[in-house]
Parts: structure tokens; sequence; C-alpha cells
């Protein structure tokens, strides 16, 4: 999958591992804003988008 | 709980309010300027005036004066009420509005001179790159106090939007603007040739990114509902917007470097997360446009709205297109071209133009406890703009798809159509004189808005502190049980901001460090050599005159560029440019194989005036450089602090450096006498041509045929 970071990267030991990391860190930050953005409390959000409002 | 009374500061909001829309005016007219100056040669009509030094003007005053006085006005407004605040030191306030209008200033004064460091949105020299680091900590500190004394225990999405502007600016400038100064006003980017391209259109495009866009969304987020009066359409969404954003963003510039020398993995790595980018833009577009559901009869009568709508759509139109730009297949037809042009310019005058105009139109009015003066006068404002961009970007597609077929084209016989680049230049100059037009419009319409803001202001009293009362915070705020992590970053700006700051720095650590690291990323090529003292005074020359806003001089592995310049770039070909001059457009053609082309003579009547070697050109003349002297006081100077940067001259090369500079200036003066050309040897013009000679020629089988060459 990652082949066209290796062909130029493979001199640099473990290399291939950073393009995992990130794209790990990514779906881990995404997905857990997703899961407290759909879960978070009706009344809470109601709350937070009427700060403007005020 | 007892109400606090306090009030807020509306006196700094109304100046940077002011500069706002006096600084647009003027970085729309020097716009207009350059734009006229495209068929009209004749306004390149002194030194201070060519096209090479008006167009960074006029792109940082847009960028940073107008749009960054705009993001100012908008947050001191917006983050007071958000954090039942008053800003939380009026001295810091003092300063940061002023600070920065004096580096708006002295960037007007010295960008004319051409004083500049060569690195496109970036071009301030040293000493005014660390006064805007120091008024950029200034307002940071200002907003983090502002934010730590306040009265609201939630920070509301615009707020998370200013905490990431704010640290990923700091960031991006910071690694950006390393540079070693040779001079009070000349510097070298510590930075050279491939890396110099990476960390530049890393910045340039978070500068984009994290100036022009977030800071934007934070007062969308705010304004918006606000002139709408009703809450935006999703919170949730704002919430995947905001993170999903900051972290796809950072790592998209390489896609301003696709099929240049730079590697591969790093250009694909760009164009992924380009594509990706693509979600977020749109969540934050339609949550935008969302919010107006069920009062879409107001837009019809509020004005206000009118430029918001039109500013989140032209926000949506330069976020898809944007992706689609990133496509190396769509990059191929359009880099290098007025497509460039116009993309940017949907961004510049609809999303933060328009948007910034919306809020004025809805602040001033605030403010000075009145109504908007006129109406009409900002429907007319209203339709002049959006005219104006619509007769600005579509004759730049067209011009932009003219031109990149016109260089691709191959007659039967397999030879290029249009081998004379001048051609293409011509074919599309009505396409200038429209897109002039458009511009004019643009502007005569923000001349109604701003005389219609003055009149709002001249007919309304101003409340310089407006009085609120809020209960303060509690001290001990006890946490419920089941309470999910995010409403505790929710409550934690510091930590937010520390947050945002990895987010953001992973994606620059990602794509610098293996270019950095890996030799063999850039195959160093034994017949690669520094530059003479000569030539590096002249490149010194090309960078002063902003050369590189209209040649590129990066050769991309295409069949037609190939037959057109010569061979194609190679990464080890740049290893000792600082800064690297790669360019971004090709209003005229690439010079990355220009040295031996033509003779010196023929380079010294083209500077002098470009139409009586190239008729129908339109590049300024550079007469000057036949009557200045180079100045070869800082020669040595400068060679030691290329040596500093590891360009591998002999040790105690500086010392015999101006020695070495008017030996080669003597050959090329012999070889001008030899076309019956009289001219001193110590005129600037020299060592443009000994440079222009010089380049790509390092790695060309053919002898050149400047005979200046050892």
């Amino acid at each position: 999958m990652f082949s066209f970071i290796k062909k130029y990267a493979e001199t640099i030991q473990g290399i291939e591992v950073y393009p995992k990391i990130a794209m790990f860190f990514f779906l881990v930050v995404f997905i857990g804003m997703v899961w407290f953005a759909l879960r978070a409390d009706k009344k809470y959000i109601t709350e937070l988008e009427n700060l403007p409002l005020d | 709980m007892q109400a606090e009374k306090f009030s807020y500061d509306n006196t700094t909001v109304r100046n940077f309010a002011y500069a706002t829309f006096i600084w647009g005016f003027v970085g729309m007219l020097v716009g207009l300027i350059v734009a006229l100056q495209f068929f009209i040669p004749e306004l390149n009509f002194i030194e201070q005036a060519t096209f090479g030094r008006l167009r960074p003007l006029h792109t940082n005053a847009v960028i940073f004066a107008f749009v960054g006085n705009g993001i100012f006005m908008g947050v001191y407004y917006s983050l007071q009420r958000l954090c039942k605040a008053r800003m939380w030191n009026d001295t810091l306030s003092k300063i940061h509005f002023w600070g920065w209008q004096l580096i708006i200033v002295a960037a007007a004064i010295t960008l004319p001179l051409g004083l500049t460091s060569g690195k496109e949105y970036a071009e301030l020299e040293w000493p005014i790159d660390i006064a805007i680091t120091l008024v950029w900590v200034v307002f940071g500190v200002n907003m983090f106090g502002t934010i730590l004394t306040r009265r609201e225990r939630h920070l509301y999405v615009a707020i998370w939007f200013y905490i990431a502007t704010w640290i990923t600016v700091a960031l991006l400038h910071i690694v950006n603007s390393m540079e070693l100064p040779v001079s009070l006003f000349k510097s070298y980017t510590v930075y050279a040739g491939v890396q110099d391209a990476l960390v530049q259109w890393w910045y340039g495009h978070n500068a984009v990114a994290f100036f022009l866009t977030t800071p934007y969304l934070g007062l969308m987020y705010y304004f918006l509902p606000k002139a709408a009066n009703r809450p935006v359409y999703s919170y949730r969404l704002s919430i995947i917007h905001f993170w999903a954003l900051i972290f796809l963003y950072i790592w998209a510039g390489p896609h301003h470097l696709l099929y240049t020398a730079l590697p591969d993995w790093a250009q694909s790595l760009g164009t992924v997360f380009s594509i990706m980018l693509i979600m977020p833009s749109w969540g934050g577009m339609i949550n935008g446009l969302l919010t107006l559901r069920g009062a879409w009869d107001k837009v019809r009568d509020d004005v206000v709205l009118k430029f918001y709508v039109v500013a989140v759509t032209a926000y949506g139109m330069a976020t898809f297109e944007g992706p689609l730009l990133s496509i190396k297949s769509v990059n191929a037809i359009s880099h290098y071209t007025d497509w460039t042009i116009a993309h940017v310019h949907v961004g510049a005058l609809g999303w933060n133009g328009f948007l910034t105009f919306g809020v004025l139109f809805w602040l001033i009015p605030q403010m000075f406890r009145t109504k908007l003066y006129s109406r009409k006068l900002a429907n007319i404002h209203f339709w002049l703009g959006t005219l104006g961009i619509l007769f600005y970007a579509i004759p730049m597609y067209w011009a932009g798809f003219t031109q990149s077929f016109m260089w691709k084209q191959f007659t039967p016989e397999g030879i290029l159509k249009y081998p004379n680049f001048l051609e293409t230049v011509t074919a599309i100059m009505p396409l200038y004189i429209t897109r002039s037009f458009g511009g004019f419009l643009y502007l005569l319409g923000s001349c109604f808005g701003i005389y219609n803001l003055y009149k709002t202001i001249r007919q309304g009293s101003f409340l310089a502190n407006e009085e609120a009362e809020a209960p303060a915070l509690e001290k001990n705020y006890e946490t419920h049980s089941s309470e999910h992590w995010h409403r505790w970053i929710e409550r934690r700006p510091v930590q937010l901001l520390v947050f945002s700051l990895i987010v953001v720095a992973i994606g620059g650590v990602v794509e610098f460090l293996p270019t950095f690291l890996i030799q063999s990323n850039i195959p160093t090529i034994s017949s690669v050599k520094p530059y003479t003292p000569l030539e590096l005074e002249g490149r010194d020359l090309y960078v002063r005159e902003g050369c590189y806003v209209c040649h590129s001089q990066m050769i991309r592995p295409f069949r037609s560029e190939v037959a057109r310049y010569g061979d194609y770039s190679k990464a080890g070909e740049f290893v000792y440019d600082h800064p690297f001059q790669w360019g971004s457009k090709r209003t005229g053609p690439d010079l990355a194989r220009e040295g031996g082309k033509y003779p010196d003579s023929w380079h010294y009547n083209h500077m002098d005036d470009p139409r009586t070697m190239s008729p129908g050109s339109i590049m300024p003349p550079y007469p000057y450089m036949l009557d200045n002297d180079l100045k070869t006081q800082s020669t040595a100077k400068k060679i030691r602090a290329m040596q500093t940067l590891g360009v591998p001259y002999p040790a105690g090369f500086d010392k015999i450096a101006v020695q070495d500079l008017e030996k080669q200036a003597k050959k090329i003066q012999a070889n001008l006498k030899k076309d019956g050309i009289e001219c001193s040897e110590k005129k600037e013009i020299i060592a443009m041509i000994a440079y222009l000679q010089r380049i790509g020629t390092d790695i060309k089988a053919e002898p050149v045929a400047s005979s200046t060459k050892p």
C-alpha cells in the first residue's frame, strides 16, 4: 500500500511506519470526534450552539 | 451568583475595521494596476512599480493587511462576547493594532524597493519577520489572557478556530522564515532547493489554510448565526469540521509541487490529503448555508446575508476546486497557468472579500448604534462585487485552458505547434483585459461599500465601551461522572492549544523528516557547482526584481516541456539555491535551461527593452540595470553566508570573491563588445547576464554559447 513511499525512503530505518502511524492517529481522532459528536446530549449541544446569540 | 459588571472594548475593533477597509482598498487598487500591466507594459514606468515588485505588494496587502485586519476585527469583537469578558489587556490591544499597521507600512515600503526574500507570500525580509513574530505573540497573549479570564465555561467552536489559527500560523511563520541575515535587509533562507520548496509550499498552502480559511470559518460560525439570528445548522458537524480540517490541511502542501523534482512519495501524500480535504470543507460550507434553513426569505432583504451566502458558496467552489487541482492529471493542465489565478481569486474576492464586507456591514452599525446608511448602496456594492468576481474568474479559467493546451499542442509531424511562447501569451490578451474589467468592477463595488460605511459612521455615535454583566465562573466546577472526554477539552483552552499544535505538527514532521534526513531523496550531481560570485550577485538581482512571479525554473517531465525548454529538472540541480526559484506561474517562459540559449548581447538588449527582441512581449523593461552600478561591498559577506549554509566554496574564497567577480564581468563586457555593445563591466546588467547564462547549464551536454564559462 505504501510502496510509493518505500521506493524513495527505504534507506531510513522503519520509515514505512510513519504514514501508518499518521493514518492511525488521524482515524482515532476522527472516529473519536464523530463518536463524541453523535453521542453528545441534546441539551448540551443546544447550550453551546446558542452561545453567540446570548 | 452575583453578576460582575464589565465592558467590551469596541475601540480596538473599530480601529481594525477602519484598517480593514482602508488597506483593502489599497490592496485591490494595486491588484488592478498589476492586472493593467499585463496589457499596458508602459505602466512599468519606474523601477519601484515594475510588475515583479508590485505583485508581491498586492498579494501581501490583500492577505496580511486586508484579510489580516479583518481577522483581528472579527476576533476582537466575537471573542469578547463569547468569553463574556473584555480583552485581557488594553495596552496589548493597542500594541497589537499599531504594531500590525507598522508591519504593513514597512512591507509597503520595502517590497517596491526590491527588498525581498524571494519566497512567495513570505517575501518580507528578516527584521519584518521578527516584528511579525513579536506582534503575533502579543495577539496570542491578549487572546489567551481573555480566554483564561472568561466568564463563560464553554469555548464556542469559533474560539477553537482562533486558537488553531494562532498556533499554526506561529509555527508556519517561524519555520519558513528561518534565514541567515547578510545585511539589514538581505538574508538567505537556510533551506536549499527541494527542501526550501517543500518548506515554502508547506507554508504557502497552510497560509491559505490557517490565515485565509480557519480564522474566517471562526468568523462564519459567529457572525452568520448572529446575522441570521438563529444557531448554526449543526453544532455536531462543526466539531467534526474543526478537527478534520486542521488535521488534514497541514499535509496538503506538496500538491503545489506536482510533477516537480520533489520526491514522488511527498507528491502522492499531498494529493491524498488534498482530496480528503473536500469532506471537512464541504461539511463547513453546508453547515454555513443550512444555518439559513427556513430563513431564506430574509436573504432577499438582508444585504449582510446576501454577502454571506455568496462568500460561503465561493468557499464551497474554491474548496471543491482545490482537491480537483491536486489530482496530478488535472494539475498537469492547470499548473503554471491562469487557472490557479482564477482559483485563488474565487477564494480571495468571494470567500474572504464578501465575508469581510458582510461582517463590516453588520458590525459598524452595531458599534455606532445606528442603521446602515443605505441599503441601496450596499446592494449596488453586492452586485458590482458579484459581477466583478465572474468577470474576473471566467476569463482566467478560459485563459488557463487556452494557454495550457497551446503549450502542449504538437503538429502531426511531431513538433510543437506553438514553439514561440509569445504566441501563447498574445492569444489570451483579450482575456487579461476582461479580467482587469472584473477587478475594476470589484474595486468600484468596494468603493461604494467604503462610502456607505463612512456615511454610516458619520450618522451614528460610537460606543467605545459596551457595558455588560455576567457572573464569574465558579472556581470548583463539578464535572458529571459520565462526562465525555471532549467536553473536558472544551473547557481547557491551553490543552486545546497543545492538541492543535500536536495535530498540525505531525503532518509537518512526516513531510519534512524524510526529505531532510535521507540523502537518496536528493541525489547529488557531481557536475552541479556553486554559483560564481558574479552569478550569485546576479541571482540576488533576479530575486530582487521578482522574476519568479512570471518565470518558473522547473521543467516538468512532459514531452511538451522537454521539447520546448530542454531536459526536465532534477532535484540535485538545486542544492545550492537559497532560496529556490521554481516559481508557480508562467506568464513568461520557463527559465530552467535558459543558460546558453541566447548570446549575452540578446539578454542585454532584451533587459533594456524586451519588445526590441520579442515584439509583443509584456515583460517590464529594466533599463536601470544598464545604468546602476553593481554593489559589491557585501559580496564577500554573501560568500561567507553561503559557506555557513553549507555551500562548498573553498576556504578563504570570500577574500578573492570580488576579484573573481571582476574577472568574469570583464569577459562578459568583452562578449558584448564583440556584438557592438559598449558597456562598463561594473553595471548590474553584467551580473544579471552572468546568472541568466548560468541557469541550468550544469548538466547540459552541449557546450554553452556564452564564453564566460570556464
